[in-house]
This record gives C-alpha cells, sequence and structure tokens, in this order.
C-alpha cells in the first residue's frame, strides 16, 4: 500500500469522509469536511497511525495532503 | 488509567467481528486496551450500523474553551453504553445566557448539561496569582466563588431540565508557591479544595440534580502530563489529550447509563481465583492466596472495593461452584477474609449451574435479572451467563491479578447519584427478610403472621428532607409500580412544591427492624375535587406485609378530609409489574371505557387504619 493509500484510510475516518474523496490535491481549502475540528482529528489520528510526534508548528503547515506527504518522507515514513 | 492498559492495533479486527453492540461492550469490557481516535470512530461507525436499538440520549455542553473535539469520544462512549448522543454545543463562551428560558440550550431539552468551566470564570481575582492571599480575603474571595457558583447552577436549574454537571478544568500548571503550597496558609490547592467542598454542601442542599465532576480526580488518575496536551491548548483552546477526552466522555456516559437504563442492584461474585487466588477445595483453605503477600494482598484489596460497592448501597451475593463447607470455612476462619457470610445477602454454594443460581438469586432477592453484575473469572462461566441470560452484565475477573482490585470501577452501573440511609443498610435489611421468612415458614395463619411482626407505618405528606430517596424510588421500582414514571430529584421536588399535587411517601418497621422509606405515590389534584393517582410503587423487600393496602387507604382518608371524591389511576403494564395488574381492582377501582380506573370515594370510602395489621402513624 503507497503512502498515499495509508493517507487516505487514516484521513477518511479522521474527516468522516469516505476514503475516495480523499486526492493528491486535497487540501484545507477545497475539503469541507477537512474544517479546524477535523484538522485537529486528523493531527491525533497521523500520529497514532505513523507513529510519529507533531510539533504544535507543524499543525498549521500540515494543511494539504501534498504537505503531510512531504511531511511524511521527511520522517522516513515512505 | 490502568498502568497495564496498552495500545493494540490488533484489537481492531477482532472487536469489529461483534454482531452487537451488546457483544461488543462484552469484548471491550474484557480488555483494558488504550483505543487511538480512528479506533474509537470505526468502531462507533460499526455500533451505529448494527440493527440493535440504542436509547437516546441527549447532552447539552456549555463551555469557556473548545468542546467539539469531545463529540467522537462522547458518541463513542455513549455507544458502548448502548446510547445514541444527541450532542448540542452552546456557543462559545456564553454561560448564563444558555439559562435563560428561551435558549437553544432548553429547546435542545437535555438529559443530562454539561458545563466546561475554568476557575478563572468564577471570579476575575482568579486570573492571577493567589499565592499571596491569606486572611479574610482569602476566606472573603472563596465565599465569593461559591456564591457565584451556587448562582449560576440556580439559573440552570430553573430551566434547564434533567441532570446538570459542573466540571473545573484543572490548572495547567502546579501550585504558584511550588512546593512550598502545601505547609502555605495561602495554599491554592488546600483553597479550592475548600472551594469545592463549600460548593458540594449548597449542592445537596438547594439544587437536586445538580452535581460536580471533579476532573482533578482523573488528573489524578492520569497525571497532569497525560491529561493535558498543551499543542491543542495552546494551537485550539482545547484542553485534553486523547487520554483524557475519552476518560471524561466515559465519566459523562456512566452518568447517562445511571440515568437511562435499568438500575445496578446486585453483585454476583464467585469465590475461586476472584475472592482469592487458587481453588480452595483443591488448595484447601491454606492454600488458598489470600494475606498480605503478592499474590494474596491483591485479593485482599479487591474484598476491600467490594465493601465500598457495599456502602454505595450494591448488595453483595456469592455464587460458586464449590462444596458449601470449603467456601464457608474460609468465610467463617479465614483470617484475611474480609467478606464475612454476613455481608452477602444471598450465597449459592453448590455445582448448579449459575444461570440457574443467578435466576434463584434474583427470586430470593426480589429483583430482575438486569440488576445483576456478574463477575467471574471462568471464560466458560462468563459466556454462559452471557448467551443465556441477556440482561445481566458480565465482567470476567482479570487474568493479571494487578489489574482485579480496580476491576469494576470502570462498570457505569456501579456508580450512584445519590446514597440514602437505606442504601447502606440493605444488606442487613436483606438479612432481615429471611428471617421474616423463617417466620412466616413456622406460621400457618398469614393473618396472625402479620400481626405478629407488629408493624408500624410512618407516613408522612409533602416532605422534602426524603427527596433524594423519592427520586431514587421512581427510578429503581420496577415490580411493585402502578405506572413505571421515572421522575428524578428535581421533577419531585416541584411536586412537593405544587399545591395541586401530594407526594405520600412510607417507611415501615417491624420487629426484626426498619426497612426505611419504601412507598411512594404522587397524587394530582384536579379543579373538579377529583384526583389522579400519577404513582403508586412499593419496594419489593416489603411486599407480602400488607403495607399496600394500608398505605393506600391512609392516602384516601388524607385525600377525603381535603374534599376529594374519587381517584383515578392508571395500571400501565411493563415486562415487570405483573405483580399489580390487580392490585387496582382489588381495592376498589373500576375499570372505565378510557382503560383508566376509577375509584368513587363516596360509594368506596376508604377503609379504617385498624382494619390494617400496621400502626399509622400519618402526620
Amino acid at each position: 500500500m503507497s503512502t498515499f493509500e495509508q493517507l487516505q484510510e487514516v484521513m477518511a475516518p479522521a474527516l468522516n469522509v469516505s476514503a475516495d474523496t480523499i486526492t493528491p490535491t486535497s487540501a484545507q481549502s477545497n475539503l469541507a469536511a477537512w474544517d479546524s475540528l477535523g484538522h485537529v482529528n486528523l493531527m491525533v489520528a497521523l500520529e497514532d497511525a505513523f507513529g510519529i510526534e507533531l510539533q504544535i508548528e507543524d499543525f498549521s503547515k500540515l494543511g494539504s495532503v501534498r504537505a503531510i506527504l512531504e511531511y511524511l518522507k521527511s520522517q522516513g515514513v515512505e | 488509567m490502568n498502568s497495564s492498559a496498552k495500545r493494540d492495533n490488533d484489537i481492531l479486527p477482532s472487536l469489529l467481528g461483534a454482531s452487537s453492540g451488546r457483544e461488543l461492550r462484552y469484548r471491550l469490557s474484557a480488555t483494558a486496551t488504550q483505543l487511538t481516535l480512528v479506533q474509537a470512530q470505526t468502531l462507533s461507525r460499526h455500533l451505529e450500523s448494527l440493527p440493535e436499538a440504542t436509547i437516546g440520549l441527549r447532552l447539552g455542553i456549555v463551555h469557556t474553551y473548545t468542546s467539539d473535539l469531545l463529540d467522537p469520544w462522547l458518541r463513542f462512549e455513549a455507544l458502548r453504553q448502548g446510547l445514541h448522543a444527541d450532542i448540542y454545543h452552546a456557543p462559545y463562551g456564553i454561560t448564563i445566557q444558555a439559562a435563560q428560558p428561551d435558549s437553544d440550550l432548553v429547546a435542545h431539552a437535555p438529559d443530562v448539561t454539561l458545563l466546561l468551566m475554568q476557575w478563572e470564570d468564577l471570579h476575575p481575582d482568579l486570573s492571577r496569582p493567589i499565592g499571596r492571599l491569606v486572611g479574610e480575603s482569602r476566606s472573603g474571595l472563596a465565599a465569593q466563588v461559591v456564591e457565584n457558583l451556587t448562582a449560576l447552577l440556580s439559573k440552570f436549574r430553573d430551566s434547564v431540565p434533567g441532570e446538570i454537571v459542573l466540571t473545573l478544568l484543572p490548572s495547567l500548571l502546579p501550585p504558584g508557591l511550588g512546593e512550598f503550597d502545601s505547609r502555605s496558609e495561602a495554599s491554592e490547592s488546600a483553597w479550592r479544595a475548600g472551594v469545592k467542598a463549600a460548593l458540594a454542601g449548597n449542592l445537596r442542599g438547594r439544587l437536586p440534580g445538580t452535581r460536580l465532576l471533579d476532573l482533578d480526580e482523573t488528573l489524578m488518575q492520569l497525571g497532569r502530563q497525560s491529561f493535558f496536551d498543551l499543542r491543542f491548548w495552546y494551537s485550539s483552546r482545547f484542553p485534553f489529550s486523547p487520554l483524557a477526552s475519552r476518560e471524561l466522555a466515559r465519566r459523562v456516559m456512566a452518568l447517562g447509563a445511571i440515568i437511562k437504563l435499568p438500575k445496578a442492584k446486585v453483585i454476583a461474585l464467585d469465590a475461586d481465583n476472584t475472592l482469592w487466588g487458587g481453588i480452595v477445595g483443591e488448595d484447601g483453605m491454606n492454600g488458598i492466596a489470600l494475606g498480605p503477600d503478592y499474590p494474596g494482598n491483591v485479593f485482599v484489596a479487591f474484598q476491600r472495593r467490594l465493601l465500598d460497592f457495599q456502602q454505595r448501597g450494591f448488595i453483595l451475593t456469592l455464587c460458586s461452584k464449590n462444596n458449601p463447607e470449603d467456601v464457608l470455612q474460609v468465610l467463617h476462619e479465614h483470617p484475611h477474609q474480609l467478606l464475612r457470610e454476613e455481608h452477602f445477602a444471598a450465597l449459592r454454594i453448590n455445582w448448579a449451574p449459575k444461570t440457574e443460581n443467578l435466576r434463584s438469586l434474583a427470586e430470593e432477592l426480589n429483583v430482575g435479572l438486569d440488576s445483576f453484575v456478574f463477575i467471574d473469572d471462568s471464560d466458560h462461566e462468563c459466556l454462559a451467563v452471557h448467551s443465556e441470560l441477556p440482561h445481566i452484565e458480565v465482567v470476567k475477573t482479570p487474568e493479571r491479578p494487578l489489574a482485579i482490585p480496580s476491576c469494576l470501577d470502570r462498570v457505569a452501573r456501579l456508580e450512584v447519584l445519590t446514597l440514602t440511609e437505606e442504601d447502606a443498610q440493605k444488606t442487613e435489611l436483606y438479612v432481615q427478610e429471611r428471617r421474616r421468612r423463617d417466620l412466616a415458614a413456622g406460621n400457618s395463619d398469614p393473618t396472625a403472621y402479620l400481626h405478629s411482626l407488629n408493624m408500624q407505618m410512618r407516613i408522612r405528606f409533602d416532605d422534602p428532607s426524603a427527596l433524594g430517596r423519592l427520586a431514587q424510588l421512581t427510578q429503581k421500582t420496577n415490580q411493585f409500580n402502578l405506572t413505571t414514571r421515572r421522575y428524578s430529584e428535581a421533577d419531585v421536588q416541584r411536586f412537593i412544591e405544587a399545591n395541586d399535587w401530594v407526594v405520600a411517601h412510607f417507611s415501615l418497621a417491624d420487629i426484626f427492624g426498619d426497612a426505611g422509606i419504601v412507598g411512594l405515590a404522587l397524587v394530582h389534584l384536579r379543579a373538579d375535587m377529583t384526583a389522579e393517582l400519577d404513582t403508586f410503587l412499593m419496594s419489593c423487600r416489603v411486599i407480602g406485609r400488607a403495607a399496600e393496602s394500608a398505605f393506600l387507604d391512609a392516602l384516601l382518608r388524607r385525600l377525603c378530609e381535603r374534599g376529594i371524591r374519587s381517584m383515578r389511576a392508571y395500571f400501565l403494564p411493563t415486562a415487570k409489574n405483573a405483580l399489580v395488574r390487580d392490585f387496582l381492582p382489588r381495592h376498589g377501582f373500576v375499570f372505565q371505557d378510557d382503560d383508566s380506573y376509577l375509584r368513587d370515594l363516596i360509594v368506596a370510602p376508604p377503609a379504617d387504619e385498624n382494619v390494617h395489621p400496621i400502626r399509622i402513624d400519618a402526620a
């Protein structure tokens, strides 16, 4: 399973949408379910699913699928 | 949180295999596993997809910090109790407006209203350090804070139905004076403890159905570092870690379960590997683990905990597959056994199936099977009871001894909202009942038996001092109950204060002891001088002593004095109240076309006191 597919699996329940709603270009700006509540949910879910620890500074940077994938790559998640 | 709790990514598939909510709850109860948010959400969706009917719970949240992030946990913990949460969040930061009679909160008609507040909200001085506050300024501030809080809660109590639950967010940091705090006359911890105690006094005295859910307790359980997630606090003003979120949600929904689900009354205990380590029939009394050393000390701790539950008002019973003499020897003679024979309201020590013993315990104690919590270390016994007696809540004794003493602490229905004098002496009351049965068995004439009990009934009308017990009776009484209407303390208080309602209760004493307050009638008086019997109930522990007839006559005599000419009553059948199906026709009520019963008090006036085998004191 690619990292993107894994991310879909994590994001869908966190944002309460179906997995195919999440595309490589999804972002807070174009996905209504990705509101501030959904975002905090998602941050918790990312930590649980990928075994990472996010800093408060990361929260505002991880507002798109692209940014999250880049971040995961930088953390050695491939 | 249990120290043994661990994350387990493999738990989900087995949990998702559950085909009913009850099945899932059973599987979940057997695990101390922490769940991640995503796991909880996945399980919630699974539970919601199951066909099983859930009971609605309407929750209102008034908050001065972010609260909607609690929702997934609240939903999950509600579903785990078989409840479906319908949650309304008041607008952020507004507290007093939500208490207005026309507020959206009131329109939501919550069963439970949760107030998420911070100490800083209670008084402007609390946003500054109070480490130099001593003497009168210190006590004055405490008094003002208690007064402000009491006033706020009174406003909610006046307009919002249901239970009102206040929480105060603990400090993110240890006391301002650090290590010196505990020694200082300006101690912040001591000051807060004083405020909480004074507030609790006001809640008890003046505000029924209003309570403090003490988050300091959860803080202690988890530790400050695990309780808060500072990242979410400083970025989104949401204070709780996932662990604390779930724990808060669990506590709120435990309250929901107590309000909405059948009351638990009885804890049925296995003996071997539950009350002590090992098997007494094989290891002998001196070979079982029970005493000052591990693992015996774990079982001593659990027995102590069980005595705590007895003080909460739960009845302990023993249900053990053993030779009676082996178990009784431990109960009578083992130096470290805390639970002696007199601590058990009833015992079943034999080789019959436990399901059969549980049925006969229910019969002897005169309670429904749904009021049982059964605890046993055997998978086989747990599964048998779980599948054959679906109304019984089953808890499996944890395999790890360290987890045993706290294994009942998270069973929601073993929490209590009130504690009455009757609760404290409940086991003793059942022991009295056992003696009463022995007397009846030796007495062939039932009337002579009743007279030999030398019963005295004390009837009181509109007496607010019994509020907690009266509400509890409406909540718990299933069998001798004509209408099974459940009322909160606030409801009963309204009936007591209303001029067109009569709230009558009675307590009953006899040669074996005082049963306490055991009967209640709620009567609605109409302008046309007729009365409607809204509620008529009696605790199962005094069934068979003719008390109901004496009470009804005394009530009707009082109503006749007030000029009431007839009484209308209803029998609303449930799965459990067949016992009173004939009560109304047997007491002069005539069935009407509209399914009600009517007793014309001119044609069928109440009987005199002396026709009953009970002396009556009606004030």
